[in-house]
């Protein structure tokens, strides 16, 4: 590795420091012989010092835009990276503005908490570039590993808890699978390069690479499934997304999902394209099954926190789609419906829009400390802005425009017509159609449900505020003018070493 | 000579890992652990990894086994022998299991793996040494941060209150 | 020498094993040994297929190391969550983990 690589390293490298940063400056003035200041609540200036952190690494964004080449040998320069990368920025900014309020009464260790979460974004980084399977088993531990203690932090909480140790057996298990996988294909090519295995793969005979390609696929599906909490690999999800701390949640159901649907497009396209009508045909079973029981479950639910944690697992289904559609020829001869597109504008979308949700539930929990659906009855008069808010951010879920979701839904559905996938489209649009009654059961109580005697006015601190406003205006806005983020996707269906 | 050897190797380290997974008393599967992890350091001397034999027996046997047994010390009841050892589904379990050894099993003997006609390097360790520092420096930095990462993690969630 | 099957249907019983252990025990650290058991069942398949099929580039080797270096990683925030929760409830049996339902 050369100098010149460090500077596509920029990112991952502003975000340690940062959070480095926060630990020490944490630690200034608390003394171990003192229990009191160990226990004094966090600065609050913390949390600023993360988003000025994110911000640089934002702009530390910039000098890789638009090149495509291979960096320190084990990782990926190229727009895909560069999309999810800020993407994970943008998302966890969000997360952490939305999470000022919310944590400081809940927990001492506040800097330690962002700079966890500055971490988990580095560590996605690096998934979404990585390009070769060490790094990429690396990545996905780092991201794991940080996502792991931020389910668990609150410890003296039961959920939390119970979230942290379920999601860690999970994952630790879903890594193993995932690393067997790695292994059988590092066996068959002696290599561990993704383009490397595609080139090593495209020699070996037909009957050959199923016996050893179908098992491959499906062990490393176990792990991707698991990040992108796809069915069967999603018991996790309802438990880990109900008794987090609702800003993780936010951060594992947004960024730390769109990280496993990175890697799976990422591998399968560049390492597996010989395999490409084996995965294709997985990838679709899979999806219709995650977007039905996603949606067949979420009917059922009384809790919020619970309710959005199946949503967020039929809105996987969906983006699957997109890939299990993924045209075969290249972007420019396969017309707007290329199927990595439409991934790319549904995940930026549902991550404002399910962001945007999971804050005004912070909102409504850190006033009452309820998190259950018939708690929001007459929100619209206790919180009138934060009900339009949650209106907006539950249409644009539901698919419905003028919303973002609307135009993440018509690019992956438009994939599985391109396609000639008539009935994993069908089944989609029946999905939605169920979808939108429990979406719109919550935008019903918030409406026409009168509130309790003692239900107090919502107040929100300003940071959530700044949050539920830019999440909202955002999800307009792609609704309403979608034109840039199209281009930009357009733009990002560039991988190294694919076509 | 090494066929025998490997043989009975095989069968120490995988009757150690039935009796891991099938022990009653939590502390006696972690004994049973430690040998099956030994198992494994005399497979990678055998395949002549003498490294990672070592490595094997300092992190997994030095590390990894103290803390599994300190796990089981510290949450005590789960040594209680009136424990149930298995869940309700364990026969299922056992049978999916089985399943899983004879897909894996049969897509192991049936794919051409390639062969080799390269030597071993004269020093492998060395070249280990560079390569650490070399293309894999960018996964070498990652994992040393994963590492700090995980024991602020650890103590953030086991330290005790006050 | 032995041929390289052997070690890899070695390698699949042992994980197999693993699995059974992770998906039929009760207890959330004998579930955690079942993991361990399958991250050395996948070092003897890297160690295996490098020295049988890819001798000239220690690519194996490394990722042994490192698949070594996470699981200690990985144990120690593991053991962590698994006082922690004790501490609350006095069990860290998985089917007593049952605060959430639904």
């Amino acid at each position: 590795m050369s100098l010149n690589d460090l500077i596509f390293l920029l990112p991952e490298l502003i975000l340690l420091l940062a959070a480095a940063a926060i630990f020490i400056l944490d630690l200034i003035g608390r003394r171990p012989d003192d229990p009191d200041t160990l226990m004094r609540p966090a600065k609050p200036w913390l949390s600023y010092v993360a988003l000025g952190g994110l911000a640089a690494a934002a702009l530390g964004l910039l000098p890789g835009v638009g090149q495509t080449r291979q960096v320190a040998a084990m990782l990926a320069a190229d727009p895909f990276a560069i999309f999810f990368k800020a993407l994970a920025i943008l998302g966890v900014a969000l997360v952490i503005a939305a999470a000022l309020p919310y944590m400081r009464t809940r927990t001492p260790y506040v800097g330690e908490f962002y700079a966890l979460l500055l971490v988990s974004a580095a560590a996605i980084c690096l998934v979404v570039s990585a390009a070769n399977l060490i790094m990429l088993y690396l990545a996905m531990e780092f991201l794991s590993i940080t996502s792991y203690v931020l389910a668990g932090y609150f410890r003296e909480d039961r959920k939390s808890g119970e979230a942290a140790i379920k999601y860690f057996l999970y994952g630790a298990t879903a890594s193993a699978v995932m690393l067997y996988g790695m292994s059988l294909l590092y066996g068959a090519t002696g290599t561990t390069d993704l383009a490397g295995i595609a080139q090593a793969l495209g020699q070996r005979g037909r009957a050959d690479l199923l016996w050893l390609g179908g098992p491959a696929i499906i062990l490393l599906l176990v792990g991707f499934g698991f990040k992108a909490s796809l069915v069967p690999f999603h018991q996790w999800a309802p438990d880990t997304y109900e008794g987090a701390p609702t800003p993780v949640t936010a951060f594992l159901s947004t960024a730390s999902k769109a990280a496993g649907f990175a890697i799976l497009i990422r591998v399968f396209l560049s390492a597996l394209p010989d395999l490409q009508p084996l995965w294709v045909a997985l990838l679709a079973l899979v999806s219709v099954l995650t977007m039905t029981l996603g949606n067949l479950t979420a009917i059922r639910q009384t809790n919020i926190k619970r309710m959005l944690a199946f949503s967020s697992i039929a809105q996987a289904g969906y983006i699957l789609i997109g890939v299990a559609a993924v045209a075969a020829e290249s972007g420019a001869t396969a017309g707007p419906f290329d199927g990595i597109n439409g991934v790319l504008i549904y995940l930026f979308a549902y991550l404002v829009t399910n962001v945007g949700a999971f804050a005004v539930v912070i909102a409504v929990e850190n006033r009452s400390g309820k998190v259950e659906i018939k708690d929001y009855a007459g929100l619209i008069r206790r919180a009138p802005w934060l009900a339009v808010a949650l209106f907006i951010f539950l249409l644009s879920l539901a698919g419905i425009p003028p919303t973002a979701g609307f135009v993440g839904k018509l690019f992956v559905f438009g994939a599985a017509v391109r396609a000639a996938m008539i009935p994993l489209a069908v089944i989609g649009a029946l999905n939605v159609v169920v979808s939108a009654f429990y979406y719109l059961n919550v935008v019903r109580v918030m409406f026409f449900v009168p509130p309790e005697p003692d239900a107090e006015p919502v107040v929100v601190a300003r940071p959530l505020q700044a949050t539920v406003l830019l999440t909202g205006a955002l999800t307009l806005l792609i609704g309403l003018l979608p034109g840039w983020l199209i281009q930009w996707a357009d733009q990002s269906v560039r991988l190294l070493a694919w076509r | 000579m090494e066929q025998l050897f490997f043989i009975l190797l095989a069968l120490l380290t995988l009757s150690a890992a039935l009796m891991v997974v099938t022990t009653r008393n939590l502390l006696h599967a972690a004994f049973w652990l430690i040998l099956v992890f030994f198992g494994i350091a005399g497979f990678f001397i055998l395949l002549h990894a003498e490294f990672l034999a070592v490595v094997q027996v300092l992190i997994y046997i030095g590390a990894i086994s103290t803390l599994i047994i300190f796990a089981i010390m510290l949450t005590r009841r789960i040594m209680d022998p009136q424990q149930p050892r298995f869940n309700s589904q364990w026969g299922l379990v056992g049978g999916l299991a089985a399943l899983l050894f004879v897909v894996l099993a049969a897509v192991t003997t049936r794919v051409a793996w390639p062969t080799t006609s390269a030597t071993l390097p004269a020093e492998p360790i060395k070249q280990l040494g560079a390569d650490f520092v070399g293309v894999y420096a960018v996964p070498f930095e990652v994992a040393s941060v994963l590492l700090v990462v995980a024991m602020i993690g650890a103590i953030i969630i086991a330290r005790e209150r006050g | 020498m032995v041929p390289l099957t052997w070690y890899l249907v070695l390698a699949a019983a042992l994980f197999a094993i693993g699995m059974f252990g992770v998906l039929a025990r009760k207890n959330a650290v004998a579930v955690l040994m079942g993991v361990e058991l399958m991250l050395n069942a996948v070092n003897i398949n890297l160690l295996a297929f490098w020295r049988y099929t890819a001798l000239g580039e220690l690519v194996g080797h490394a990722f042994a190391v490192f698949v070594i270096t996470v699981a200690a990683a990985e144990a120690a925030v593991g053991v962590a969550l698994f006082i922690a929760v004790y501490r609350q409830r006095d069990t860290v049996n998985v089917e007593e983990l049952d605060a959430m339902k639904g």
